[in-house]
């Protein structure tokens, strides 16, 4: 671990969350193409999978994921094209983790009652 | 491989001589065209991959998806469209940044090889079956059809 400061862990979270995301990728584009078999086919026997409470807790976090590389991809693409994104990076992050959290505040408030109503 | 990038840096000055300098040499100007993709991309993935999510999770309760919402859905024209996009600039920008993860991590040379080889087959054939599941079937009489059993 370098140090340690804001910037590691930005870019520890941001590679977590991406190879995270990129896997989860493969796999929503493979539970989708299974529509392709039509409506008494395996897209059934993986909606019960994605149905559980354990997955939609998982899928909690996958909103989490893309919200902050998202916002964190925004602050990359600022440092790098700006004069001024390196010297404020700190700021920056700091305002991605803040953002990150209002966003997901009435995200759960949505969600998180649908989960626990379906258990 | 620090000898070989510091061969690449040395091309930069000069013309290549060598095969291997015109490789280390293409290969970075790959890698800055892979640099310049990855932030156009993200700058798109965040509109397309925040309304993708706010459509499913927070338009809709995602745990009453089912095959009618998803025919449904596929069956209109600006969703196809739209997943297209999103499904193209996704996969690149995601499998481009694990391939820079086995880079980063998986030192010896064969098996960093087997890995990516691993990961462009794999997302290859997932890519091509989502661009079936987009724009070769017809889910609108299979969706009709759902829906109709539902409300009976």
């Amino acid at each position: 671990m370098y140090r340690g400061r804001e910037g590691q862990w930005a870019f520890v979270l941001h590679r977590l969350s991406g190879v995270a995301l990129a896997l989860f990728l493969l796999l929503h584009v493979v539970d989708i193409s299974l529509v392709m078999l039509g409506p008494d086919g395996p897209f059934d026997v993986f909606l019960v999978f994605y149905h559980n409470w354990p997955f939609r807790v998982g899928l909690l976090m996958v909103i989490a994921g893309v919200v902050y590389h998202g916002l964190n991809g925004l602050r990359i693409i600022i440092m790098d094209f700006t004069s001024w994104g390196v010297r404020y990076q700190k700021q920056l992050w700091y305002g991605v983790l803040g953002l990150t959290v209002a966003i997901g505040i009435p995200v759960l408030w949505k969600i998180v009652p649908e989960i626990v109503a379906a258990i | 491989m620090a000898t070989a990038s510091a061969q690449g840096r040395a091309a930069k000055a000069t013309r290549p001589r060598t095969f291997r300098e015109a490789r280390a040499m293409a290969s970075s100007n790959a890698e800055l065209g892979w640099w310049v993709f990855m932030r156009i991309s993200g700058l798109l993935l965040v509109p397309l991959a925040f309304g993708h999510l706010w459509a499913n999770n927070m338009a809709f309760n995602a745990g009453e998806i089912d095959f009618a919402y998803v025919a449904g859905r596929l069956s209109q024209p600006t969703v196809k469209i739209y997943d297209t996009f999103l499904l193209l600039f996704a996969m690149l920008h995601g499998v481009n940044g694990l391939r820079y993860s086995i880079e980063d991590y998986v030192k010896r040379p064969g098996r960093r090889f087997a890995w990516k080889m691993v990961l462009f087959t794999v997302a290859g054939i997932i890519f091509v079956a989502g661009v079936m599941t987009l724009w070769a079937f017809s889910f609108e009489e299979m969706g009709d059809a759902v829906r109709a059993l539902g409300t009976q």
